[in-house]
């Protein structure tokens, strides 16, 4: 039930009294499932509470103070699914809630391994976020987008700044099953985000997209200079772009688009629902070399310096550091609670989702490493001559590997430095082919959009097609 | 039998009303949105998802001290509401000293007034689940069984009603009711360790009928599968520039995110390609491009309303006539700004987002072309077909992907190709447009535009014959 709205007047985010709370949500659609006939009953419900403050074309546009609070129950009767969500707290609406998921159940054909995971412990962790994050109030919030913005617009009067926000989000989550499971936990985040461009007269650059969230306040002044140096020297570096030029061969490639690129497709092969069904390139290549020697994959859940840490998956299991690739080796596939049931086997904690849906399957927090190939600049020297890609805008399909798009931001390289940026330039090739063909990576991970940590990656054999 | 979509909250209009009166001063505007979705997924036998979800509240804006303020309750209860007010107020109070260009008031407008219903609702609310679970389950059975090269196949029906109450405080009281419901398939095929996806899908504003309209169930199912085995034996494309001819489902690429982004008010005040360009030329005289609320020349457009999330009329909006730049897209703010009337394209996802500028069905106007013509006259180029991604730049530079091409050469169409990413710049395409068909699909009717918030949207046109750059292997 949402019975209160945040404002600097009230009281500051109380995580305890909160997973509390969405605990006894949970606890009641679980108890009327089971009640009512559900042979298993799994509630997964949060909280969150949010301030906003929009900026767009380079001024204030409105700020937005909410909370809510949503339930999902996920059933099971004679191995037969159903699941049902709602954000209405009332008892009318968990009992018709839990009728859906029931009624649901009764529809779809069963299935051996629609089970709920067994129980199992988790260690101790500290919590994830301080409690100066839980008590900023809006005019904090106003004043800290207001900052960043005139810290934009003073680095440079050609930047255009689209759109822009500075918010902060304070969640807990819960989850009950009838097997054992009670668990909770709590969270907050204070995130910034900045989109636009540089104009010169009749010259518009390409837009730049800047992104970073932390969950302790005394790291928010240096992740937004990171933040702004990035956005304004890449958007004011895209002016005056000009025709790259059409070859196939190596190209350097920046953390965030050799994760959209190159690691995105390995993390969707190593879902093992992917390789139950048979739409996985990775379905037998466990203990092979699947990319270059020097790659390592790591899903840390534990790097609380990452958006994606918790103690426990959308299903109440554990989550666990996991080496997904290991010097260029496959070393495990991800599993949540239905395709462990599968194959007989517990769960490596990678159900992932909200409470509007059932779970599905993903990774935490990924961190790219193992590279011995230097800073950016000694990357570009290795490059030579060639496109360096910022960012990639296209479609990588996860079954086959193949890729399409244009390069962003993109610049050429003329003797080991950058010498322009070039518009209008498409790439092509396919990311497990060209996973073996990684030349060099860079020995500096980078966080990426808060989310993630990966180096600069030098690849060879990438088609370049200038526009 | 499932609980259908019954009206928890039936038409809370004249609620919204009465509190908005007890707290009147100042522009407000109270939006009830409810949103409930039934959704099925198979995959390879398995049924993933089957579910019911409900999402529901009222989102309250005001303009305080030129400033906007926002907040949201999930309590359709005047106390709640109430409360909801007096924090919008409280944070737009907040943020006044933070914005530097106030906004002037909002200029009186027609606004919406009265109960607007889409067709379909009641047909698709009485349908039951069950009926629905049979037939994904079977066409997902039957799609893994065209071929012994389909390793799995994905079936998916999803719905999603949503009813509205829009009261603001300079007139708007509407009450409006819609349904989107939509259907894909899709299939994997593999053969000496290639792998390759077959995929199709419809969606619609509107009933059962109107989501299959295009084709049915089954011929989905066929093309999938025919598509994911067909691509495993088919070569790449070339680079480089190329002549091609657009599908309707690409002509609906290319006008949403080539000219539809670039024209959003929004991003026109913050230096878009199209900004300062009302009255020039920025496409060849064949082009006309429309965005409109209702489903022009063929039912079910699937970005179809009739009221926007500002109680505004959604009307039809000329972008281009024959080739000249003639209105942006408005909101109420950009339109005052500008001196214009609002287009009705302020939409919000839920109760608890603000409305932004987006589009809603987005179009080329059908010409006097036919296709057999069209690739007659063409001695080098492709026919390209089938919508995957896309996004749109500041600059105007657009990317989207292709699902399949064909190679025309000596005004023949060959074999099929792999489908291929293609770029240009949005203006110069459009200027090099020297033919459009007199067919006219909506095709874009699945999925959701991302712009901060998704939005259902649809976009399509006639066959089209332009100039692109191709991203093959060679």
């Amino acid at each position: 039930m949402n019975t209160t709205i945040r404002s600097e007047e009230t009281a500051t985010f109380d995580p305890a009294g909160e997973e509390a709370r969405v605990l006894e949500r949970c606890d009641q659609l679980v108890e009327n499932a089971l009640k009512n006939g559900a042979d298993e009953a799994e509630a997964y419900g949060t909280r969150a509470e949010t301030i906003a403050v929009r900026f767009e074309k380079g001024d204030l546009k409105l700020t937005q103070v909410d909370d809510g609070a949503t339930t999902g129950l996920r059933v099971f009767r004679g191995k037969k699914l159903g699941f049902a969500s709602t954000n209405q707290g009332d008892s009318d609406s968990l009992v018709a809630t839990a009728r859906d998921a029931l009624a649901l159940s009764a529809s779809a054909p069963p299935h051996v391994a629609n089970v709920l995971p067994t129980p199992r412990g988790r260690e101790k962790r500290a919590p994830l976020a301080q409690v100066s994050i839980h008590a900023l109030s809006v005019d904090q919030i106003v004043d800290m987008g207001a900052d960043m913005m005139s810290r934009v617009r003073a680095r440079d009067p050609r930047i255009s700044i689209d759109n822009a926000s500075c918010e902060v989000t304070r969640v807990s989550h819960a989850i009950r099953t009838s097997g054992g499971v009670r668990a909770s936990e709590s969270d907050a985040q204070l995130s910034f985000s900045v989109f636009g461009m540089a104009i010169d007269g009749e010259d518009v650059g390409g837009f730049h997209y800047g992104g970073d969230a932390v969950r302790h306040v005394r790291d928010a002044e240096a992740a937004l200079r990171e933040l702004i140096d990035e956005f304004t020297s890449v958007s004011v570096g895209n002016l005056g772009a000009a025709r790259a030029e059409t070859y196939k061969g190596p190209v350097l490639f920046s953390p965030d688009a050799l994760l959209e690129l190159f690691i995105s497709p390995i993390v969707s092969g190593a879902s093992a629902v992917a390789v139950q069904r048979g739409r996985s390139a990775l379905a037998k290549k466990l203990n092979e070399a699947i990319a270059f020697s020097g790659l390592d994959i790591v899903d840390d859940p534990t790097d609380i310096e990452l958006a994606g840490a918790g103690s426990f998956d959308r299903e109440g299991q554990p989550t666990t550091r996991m080496a997904l690739v290991e010097r260029g080796v496959l070393k495990s596939f991800l599993y949540n609670g239905y395709a462990a049931a599968v194959e007989g086997r517990t769960s490596t904690g990678h159900a992932s989702g909200g409470p509007r849906s059932v779970p599905g399957l993903g990774t935490h927090a990924i961190v790219v490493g193992g590279g011995v190939g230097g800073t950016r600049a000694q990357m570009e020297r290795a490059l030579d001559r060639g496109l360096f890609v910022q960012r990639f805008s296209g479609s990588v399909d996860p079954a086959s590997g193949d890729f399409s798009g244009v390069a962003k931001s993109a610049r050429w390289i003329e003797n080991g430095v950058v010498v322009r940026p070039v518009k209008e330039t498409l790439l092509s090739g396919n990311a497990f082919e060209l996973l073996q063909r990684i030349v060099a990576l860079g020995s500096h991970p980078e966080r990426c959009s808060g989310s993630s940590r990966a180096p600069y990656a030098l690849v060879d054999g990438v088609s370049v097609t200038a526009g | 039998m499932i609980r259908t979509h019954t009206a928890v909250h039936s038409d809370p209009t004249d609620l919204l009303a009465e509190v908005l009166a007890k707290n009147a001063g100042g522009f407000v505007e109270l939006r009830y949105h409810k949103k409930k979705t039934r959704a099925v997924v198979v995959e390879k036998g398995r049924v993933d998802t089957a579910q019911v979800t409900e999402h529901s509240g009222v989102g309250v804006r005001v303009l305080e001290d030129g400033t906007w303020g926002f907040a949201s309750t999930d309590r359709v209860e005047a106390l709640y509401i109430e409360r909801a007010i007096r924090n919008a107020r409280a944070a737009a109070k907040a943020s006044a000293r933070a914005r530097s260009e106030r906004c002037a008031p909002l200029p009186r407008v027609e606004l919406a007034r009265g109960r607007f219903e889409s067709s379909g609702v009641d047909e698709l609310l009485a349908r039951p689940i069950e009926g629905t679970i049979d037939l994904v389950m079977r066409i997902e059975s039957e799609t893994r069984a065209r071929s012994a090269t389909i390793q799995s196949a994905s079936c998916a029906y999803s719905e999603v009603y949503e009813e509205k109450g829009i009261v603001t405080s300079d007139g708007a009281k509407a009450w409006t009711r819609l349904i989107r419901p939509e259907f894909r398939v899709s299939a994997v095929a593999s053969k000496s360790g290639e792998i390759q996806r077959g995929y199709e899908s419809s969606g619609a504003t509107g009933g059962w009928e109107c989501l299959f309209r295009a084709a049915s169930a089954e011929q989905l199912s066929e093309r999938a599968a025919q598509r994911a085995v067909d691509l495993l034996s088919a070569p790449y494309c070339d680079g480089g520039r190329a002549k091609v001819i657009l599908s309707p489902a690409l002509v609906g690429l290319l006008t949403h995110e080539a000219i539809g982004h670039t024209v959003e008010a929004d991003f026109v005040a913050a230096g878009s390609v199209a900004a300062g360009k009302l009255g020039q030329r920025v496409g060849s005289e064949l082009v006309t491009l429309c965005d409109s609320g209702a489903s022009e020349y063929a039912d079910g457009a699937g970005g179809t309303l009739r009221v926007d999330d500002e109680g505004v009329l959604a009307g039809r909006t000329t972008i281009i006539e024959n080739g000249i730049l003639r209105s942006y897209l408005h909101d109420r703010e950009s339109a005052a700004r500008d001196g214009v009337a609002p287009t009705g394209n302020a939409r919000a996802f839920e109760f608890d987002n603000e409305p932004l500028i987006r589009m809603r069905n987005t179009y080329i106007a059908p010409g006097d072309s036919d296709l057999e013509e069209m690739i007659a006259s063409i001695e080098d180029g492709y026919v390209l077909e089938g919508a995957a991604n896309g996004q749109a730049d500041s600059n105007g530079e657009f990317m989207f992907g292709t699902r399949e091409a064909y190679r025309i050469q000596n005004g023949k169409k060959g074999a099929l190709l792999r489908g291929v990413n293609i770029s240009g710049s949005a203006f110069d395409v459009l200027r090099s447009v020297d033919r459009v068909g007199r067919e006219f699909q909506w095709d874009l009717g699945s999925g959701h535009c991302g712009k901060g918030q998704p939005a259902k949207v649809d976009a399509g046109g006639p066959w089209i014959s332009c100039e692109v750059v191709l991203g093959g292997r060679s």
